[in-house]
């Protein structure tokens, strides 16, 4: 699904992914852990083209593609999705109707027709009920005036609907009380499938107690130090980044 | 007609400072023949329906057509000349209009009745539409009021003179739509008057002309009175549309709220000039101005200017004013959800002036704004109303 290797990106003057390899095979949850400032955020971007973050070298192979050459809508509209660790309000775009213009991009993309209301409604109301979503979240701005995780369960709402072949969670988990982090968790976890990947970058293993991953890879320092399976991240909660950060050095 | 030639503002003038006055210096004033039949036939074809509750008054280069209108009480025409010129910069277009004007169209709400009219002043070369509105004791006015250029690539004048009385208890809610042609040069001088606890609710969408400029003087001259002034410009090409709103408190307890949206695109120009006078005997007044432009093109220019003169203490007033460009961060989200480039800038600036244009007061007028911006706002705007 998902091949990364030995990519090189910059923010601005600074250097932050220097020689990063990973490979998310379809069918895994992946989970990339890190100290501050490793460079995890920087990855979820650069995937997602986000302007500013300026590849240096390296390839990224999205389902066969050179994923580094498409521009960000077609990045998403390819399957991408990034779930923001800030996502942004925008006043005066009511929910309903981002999703459904995104939804129909990726339709669009596929060459299907526009999806029809009745349909739409249908799913997005489905969905709002696995996310424990009060339906007049549809009629307000997209994330405008909601809280920290109101505006989480928005992002995995927003996944649910576009049902993308990736997904990068960019620390979902942060802002997240226990009982919303269940949400989100039960959420993401629907989405698992056979066909698709989905790589959680995040600080803390207690969203990895929800949503069981598949391989657990330490980012430090603009690359990926170390890899194993689930029991690494509960390692990292028991130890910290420390010892693995030595080993590595 | 013996009248003194009327000198035009020139841009030293405060008040006029960011108007087009080159452009409007060229436009013809001279008088206008009443519209032909045919002319009335192809205008009836391309009018908008008829808005469900809404009388419609019909004005062809300021004539009353009434076999274009469906009203049939509450207003009657006069031929009438309003010779009383007044002095000042601001009345200069007003003037123009009283001596170039064919009639007045006079709406009268009596006491305590309601009524909702639809005015639509339409252009063919130039006009010099005339109202005059009042509203008694307690009445209630819904009215809508459209700027419609016949051709879209004629070059047409429109000097609008709007007057309106809101009396005591009364309340006016006032909707303003240009659909100007490219080419139309449009100008209009309004003069609003609200009594005790009267209020004045305004919504208007300036945008389509090539050069628009907008006067109105308001005064707040019974207690407790209360103005909403909620503006959206929209500028493109080299599109210059400006507005100037002057606002003067002269009795106690009254509010006033400005709120401005302009968008300006490619070369345009987008200004607005809100100016607020709170006189000694206005204790107790609130105001609150925000003014907000969107620069979206790297000839653009946008001039917002909100203006605080106060000669009371215990009011409460306040003001913004911003000018900038569409954030990245909210258009790289956009973009991180498959939408095109195009039509996230189009639902953003969509979303930029729809505070204003959510207050337009039926939906059916909403939806015809849409179907109006559309080619400016392809996709975003009809799908933003739904």
């Amino acid at each position: 699904m998902l091949i990364i290797k030995d990519l090189h990106a910059r923010v601005g003057d600074r250097k932050v992914l220097d020689g990063l390899n990973l490979e998310v095979p379809a069918g895994q949850v992946h989970a990339i852990m890190g100290p501050n400032g490793s460079g995890k955020s920087t990855l979820a971007y650069t995937l997602a083209g986000r302007p500013g973050y300026e590849l240096i070298s390296g390839s990224v192979s999205y389902q066969g593609r050179d994923l580094l050459t498409l521009a960000p809508e077609a990045r998403a509209q390819a399957g991408l999705f990034l779930g923001f660790q800030y996502p942004v309000e925008i006043p005066g775009v009511n929910n309903v109707y981002l999703l459904k213009a995104a939804l129909n991009a990726a339709r669009k993309h596929r060459g299907e027709a526009e999806v029809d209301a009745f349909e739409f409604l249908t799913l997005v109301r489905e969905k709002m009920k696995v996310m424990q979503m009060d339906e007049t979240f549809l009629s307000r701005g997209v994330n405008e005036g909601f809280s920290g995780g109101e505006k989480k369960r928005n992002e995995i709402l927003q996944l649910l609907v576009l049902e993308p072949s990736l997904a990068l969670l960019d620390e979902t988990d942060s802002g997240l009380d226990i009982d919303a982090l269940k949400v989100v968790a039960h959420g993401v976890n629907t989405l698992r499938s056979p066909n698709r990947a989905i790589v959680l970058v995040t600080h803390y293993q207690r969203l990895l107690d929800h949503i069981q991953p598949d391989r657990v890879h330490v980012l430090a320092r603009g690359r990926i130090i170390r890899s194993d399976g689930p029991e690494l991240a509960r390692e990292l909660e028991a130890r910290g980044y420390d010892w693995v950060l030595n080993e590595a050095a | 007609m013996s009248a003194m030639p009327i000198v035009l503002p020139s841009n030293r003038d405060e008040n006029w400072k960011y108007a087009n006055l080159r452009a409007l210096s060229r436009a013809r004033f001279e008088p206008v023949p009443a519209p032909e039949a045919a002319q009335l036939k192809d205008i009836a074809a391309r009018l908008p329906a008829v808005l469900p509750g809404y009388g419609r008054l019909v004005l062809v280069d300021g004539h009353y057509v009434a076999e274009l209108s469906t009203a049939a009480a509450g207003f009657s025409i006069t031929q009438d000349v309003d010779t009383h010129e007044k002095p000042g910069a601001d009345q200069r277009f007003a003037n123009l209009n009283r001596r170039f004007r064919q009639g007045t169209c006079r709406i009268a709400v009596p006491a305590n009745t309601a009524l909702a009219l639809e005015v639509i002043c339409v252009a063919t070369a130039s006009s010099h539409p005339a109202l005059d509105i009042t509203l008694s004791h307690g009445a209630k006015l819904q009215l809508i009021e459209r700027d419609w250029s016949a051709q879209n690539d004629h070059a047409t004048l429109v000097n609008l003179h709007l007057v309106a009385q809101v009396g005591d208890y009364a309340k006016l809610e006032l909707a303003r739509i240009g659909h100007h042609g490219a080419k139309a040069q449009a100008l209009d001088t309004l003069e609003l008057q609200l009594g005790t606890s009267a209020t004045l609710k305004l919504v208007q969408l300036i945008q389509g002309a090539l050069v628009s400029r907008s006067t109105a003087l308001i005064e707040h001259v019974g207690r407790e009175a209360s103005l909403e002034w909620h503006v959206a410009a929209l500028g493109e090409g080299t599109q210059h549309h400006d507005a100037f709103v002057h606002v003067t408190h002269t009795a106690p307890g009254t509010r006033s709220l400005q709120c401005f949206r302009g968008i300006a695109e490619d070369r345009s120009r987008v200004a607005f000039n809100g100016r607020m006078r709170i006189e000694p005997a206005a204790v107790g007044t609130q105001t609150d101005q925000s003014l907000k432009c969107l620069l979206v093109g790297h000839e653009a220019e946008a001039d917002v200017r909100p203006q605080l003169e106060i000669y009371t203490d215990a009011v409460k007033a306040s003001h913004g004013a911003t000018v900038g460009k569409l954030d990245p961060d909210v258009l790289f989200y956009l973009l991180s959800r498959g939408i095109p480039p195009a039509t996230a800038e189009s639902i953003l600036k969509w979303a930029f002036v729809s505070d204003v244009l959510a207050k337009l007061p039926s939906p059916e007028l909403h939806a015809q704004v849409a179907a109006a911006l559309e080619r400016q706002l392809p996709g975003a705007a009809t799908r933003a109303l739904s």
